[in-house]
């Protein structure tokens, strides 16, 4: 196991009022994290953060045992892919150019593609099994299937840590639990780590072993998801009624 | 859209280009029959009147049009995809605006001090507002520029730009209000735009110039490409967005002011061709949407010089009043069709 990513007393916020201070945590090569709360809670804060869209307030952020800040764009565009909620919005933009763009870190100041960059193309929309859309316009298709196109091209980026921005929001519930799988592979067979943020608390404590929750004025806490659960910790943070706490542990125990 | 076919449309611009160039140089108040231009054009006949109208006025005024269509069409396609709004045009910089304040300026300047209208003077007169109108332009680039490296939004930037053009223009129209009036006709005559004013002496300054900013584009296909994917996914793939779009509004805002200085204020062009190219080619690639949308300008350009010189209207229909007249229905008549498939 490599130290992909750690943080050291973090604190996060906008123009220095910090949402949440004191985050410690460490990430492997394969680990796959759900960061959950309520709205407010602070999630995209710690993500524009660890995505260094936004700089700390305090503490930092170490990417590979480097500080992520003393990274150039370009290279922490090699070690750290993103999957948003935002979706490009143009009437001619192909699926391919799409994936494609995840090779931009790699390629000459013309952008042109070598034959190993094509390979990786192919071999990103095999991995989510997009294949068949490759020449299709990237707007006429369900959300579904531009969330996975969005995950080939961070996969085509080819970066250690992937990070997904409410990657379940618009989807249907096979599509997932589909979308559950996918990552999950990407973990064990990429060795990628993953780190995603999603309300599908049901959904999160069946399939992912791993959270971080978040609250308004309550401390960062991460750990195993069925341990937080029989703690009482997720019934604290998320105010769940005694009874439905208890019919969650039966569950899902 | 397969490669051939790709080579083909390609192959149909050009081609029209070229039969609209060789148009440009016959037709006119003087019609000069297609043999003797050609005769004239490869110094085979010198010593002809049509010589003259040829080298002196037809010849640099279709290299005008073209360098210019060729200049604002891409510099209005930069635009639309840094605000990533099918509406910009390089207008939203304020550039034009920009433009006309200084050649304003000039003018009430000329009529207060000298008690004259500045059109009594004759050349000097012409390359006063030339001036007035590069230095005018390239001031509002100058404050979009400043206001572009300490901005990662565009939409206030956009809100910026456009209030700028407005601030601009009632200076403008002030102005004009304490003007006189041959002084005013003159300003909205090169309002109007009109492609005879490069000449052959300026010719060469104009062409080096639009030149250097044309090839200039070509090297920003890749960020451009990658813009199109929204700020956050270009900004994670490794792009400075605030200096990228410093170097953009720089590449379009230098185009479009060199144009305006020397032909006026002509729109449509840059906002509606980029259009054109998309529906076209069916395609977002900036390594195709630039060459094309240049080559698409051109031939617009090109085809309202030839509208506005037809014979009859002696070469006095201004450039603004045929650009959209010919060109909006083109447009509408692109994306009707390219629908229907």
């Amino acid at each position: 196991m490599t130290e992909i990513l750690k943080t050291i007393s973090l604190s996060i916020g906008y123009d220095n009022n910090p949402v949440t201070s004191d985050i410690n945590i460490t990430l492997n090569d394969g680990d796959i994290i759900a960061l959950v709360g309520p709205n407010g809670a602070g999630k995209s804060t710690l993500f524009k953060t660890l995505s260094s869209h936004i700089k700390p307030i305090d503490g930092r952020i170490e990417l590979l045992g480097k500080n992520l800040l003393s990274y150039s764009p370009k290279e922490r565009a090699k070690l750290l892919g993103l999957v948003l909620t935002e979706r490009p919005d143009d009437m001619f933009l192909k699926v391919y150019d799409v994936v494609a763009a995840g090779r931009y870190p790699y390629t000459d100041m013309f952008g042109n593609l070598t034959e190993d960059d094509k390979k990786v193309i192919k071999a990103s929309l095999e991995l989510v099994g997009i294949n068949n859309l490759i020449d299709r316009v990237f707007n006429t298709l369900s959300d579904g299937e531009k969330q996975k196109i969005m995950i080939a091209k961070a996969i085509a980026q080819n970066t250690p840590v992937i990070m997904l921005d409410e990657p379940t929001a618009f989807l249907d519930y096979p599509s997932k639990i589909e979308l559950f799988t996918l990552l999950k592979r990407l973990a064990k067979e990429q060795h990628k780590t993953i780190i995603f943020s999603s309300h599908d608390l049901e959904l999160l404590l069946r399939y992912t072993d791993n959270l971080w929750i978040m609250a308004p004025k309550k401390p960062f806490v991460a750990g195993n998801s069925l341990q937080l659960l029989k703690d009482g910790v997720i019934k604290d943070y998320f105010k769940i009624k005694d009874s439905d706490n208890e019919y969650l542990i039966k569950e899902n125990v | 859209m397969k490669n051939s076919k790709i080579v083909l449309v390609f192959g149909g611009i050009i081609l029209l280009g070229l039969i609209l160039f060789v148009l440009n140089l016959v037709v006119g108040s003087v019609m000069a029959p297609l043999d003797d231009t050609l005769k004239v054009l490869f110094k085979v006949d010198t010593d002809n009147t049509l010589n003259v109208i040829i080298f002196n006025y037809r010849l640099p005024q279709a290299l005008t049009a073209l360098l210019a269509g060729a200049a604002l069409a891409v510099a209005g396609l930069l635009m639309q995809t840094l605000f990533r709004n099918p509406l910009a045009d390089p207008s939203m910089l304020g550039i034009s605006s920009g433009a006309s304040l200084g050649v304003g300026l000039v003018i009430l300047l000329t009529g207060a001090i000298s008690g004259a209208a500045i059109s009594s003077f004759g050349w000097w007169s012409t390359i006063g507002v030339s001036l007035a109108a590069f230095i005018g332009a390239v001031a509002v680039l100058f404050v979009m520029l400043a206001f572009s490296a300490r901005m990662k939004n565009m939409t206030t930037l956009i809100i910026i730009g456009l209030m700028i053009a407005y601030l601009a223009g009632s200076i403008t129209d002030i102005l004009k209000f304490f003007s006189l009036k041959e002084d005013i006709h003159a300003f909205v005559i090169w309002g109007m735009g009109s492609f005879s004013g490069v000449g052959t002496s300026k010719m060469t300054v104009f062409a080096t110039s639009i030149i250097i900013g044309l090839i200039a584009t070509f090297f920003l296909s890749k960020n451009l490409n990658i813009l199109l994917l929204g700020d956050m996914y270009a900004e994670n793939l490794g792009l400075n967005i605030k200096r990228n779009s410093v170097i953009i509004i720089l590449v379009s805002g230098y185009l479009t002011a060199i144009v305006t200085a020397y032909c006026g204020p002509i729109a449509f062009v840059g906002l509606a061709m980029p259009h054109i190219a998309r529906f076209l080619f069916k395609s977002s690639d900036h390594h195709l949407l630039i060459p094309a949308t240049m080559l698409i300008g051109i031939d617009m350009t090109l085809l309202c010089n030839l509208i506005a010189r037809m014979p009859g209207l002696d070469g006095n229909l201004p450039i603004n009043a045929v650009t959209a007249f010919i060109g909006a229905p083109v447009v509408i008549s692109v994306i009707m069709k390219s629908k229907k498939q």
